[in-house]
């Protein structure tokens, strides 16, 4: 056998096993979250610098709905990791939709009432439903439509990632043993969430009107 | 099996209620207080380490493989 054989069945007498594996791609995961935090970080930032102690006109209770629904669906999220690992198939693919579906409503929420695209009114129990920020109102627009126009991104690559996870599960393709797919998108969900905690309070709730 | 499938679930919802309650203290603090700043950004950490603690599972990070 020649040096090079034997420095090749070596290699490949190391394969990681799957629990390894998973040990390290949840590191990378979770580097990568750490390098995100800068680009969220930095938009955090800008709101502070740039609109201090002051705030736009958003409606809060809005603002709060639209948490309240990206909570539940973390809910969702973790409910479905738990039942994959159980082997809980039908509670798995359900919580799966369910996310999925609540994240689809929070992106609604933002994009369809928040920015406002169509431009809407409607007033009902006391609340503005359509916002009137505009991306050209100054900085306020500029800070506020790229915070939660990055966020809304994360989330709506969030969405497309469980529905693919939930394709998969369909077809049986994890286990209670192998189910990193799952947990990895999990936590990109959860984490998506994490940015909103800080978000929301600074977008909505910190500052005197302007 | 089952009794740990259980013990999971209520703690996801027991995570649940303390991030509404949590997220209702902080509205009615920034609806209410002046200057809510440093009160907000409090509530904020401890939701987010709620979050990273029990729907994340950080510590699985340092902690030999399993999916529990």
């Amino acid at each position: 056998m020649s040096a090079a054989t034997a420095h090749h069945d070596e290699a490949h007498g190391h394969e990681p096993s799957y629990a390894q594996q998973t040990k390290s791609n949840r590191l990378g995961l979770w580097l990568f979250f750490f390098s995100e935090l800068f680009l969220f970080g930095a938009l955090f930032a800008a709101r502070f610098a740039l609109w201090g102690n002051t705030r736009p006109e958003l409606s809060q209770v809005l603002g709060l709905i639209v948490t309240s629904i990206l909570l539940v669906s973390g809910y969702f999220m973790y409910r479905a990791e738990v039942a994959i690992a159980h082997d809980d198939r039908k509670t798995f693919l359900s919580s799966l939709l369910a996310a999925a579906f609540l994240g689809i409503v929070f992106f609604v929420g933002v994009v369809i009432l928040e920015w406002n695209v169509f431009g809407l009114e409607l007033n009902a129990f006391g609340v503005e439903w359509f916002g009137r920020l505009k991306p050209r109102d100054g900085v306020y627009g500029g800070v506020f439509f790229a915070m939660t126009g990055m966020h809304a991104l994360h989330v709506l690559s969030g969405v497309i990632l469980i529905l693919f996870v939930w394709n998969n599960g369909r077809k049986g393709h994890f286990s209670p043993e192998q189910h990193w797919g799952v947990e990895a998108t999990a936590l990109y969900w959860h984490y998506v969430d994490v940015i909103w905690v800080f978000f929301y309070p600074a977008l909505y709730l910190i500052g005197h009107l302007a | 099996m089952n009794e740990r499938k259980a013990a999971a679930y209520r703690r996801g919802l027991m995570t649940l209620l303390i991030l509404a309650a949590l997220t209702a203290v902080e509205y009615g603090v920034g609806v209410t207080l002046t200057d809510p700043r440093v009160v907000l950004f409090l509530i904020a950490l401890l939701k987010a380490a709620v979050i990273v603690q029990s729907f994340m599972h950080i510590y699985r990070l340092w902690r030999e493989e399993s999916h529990e």
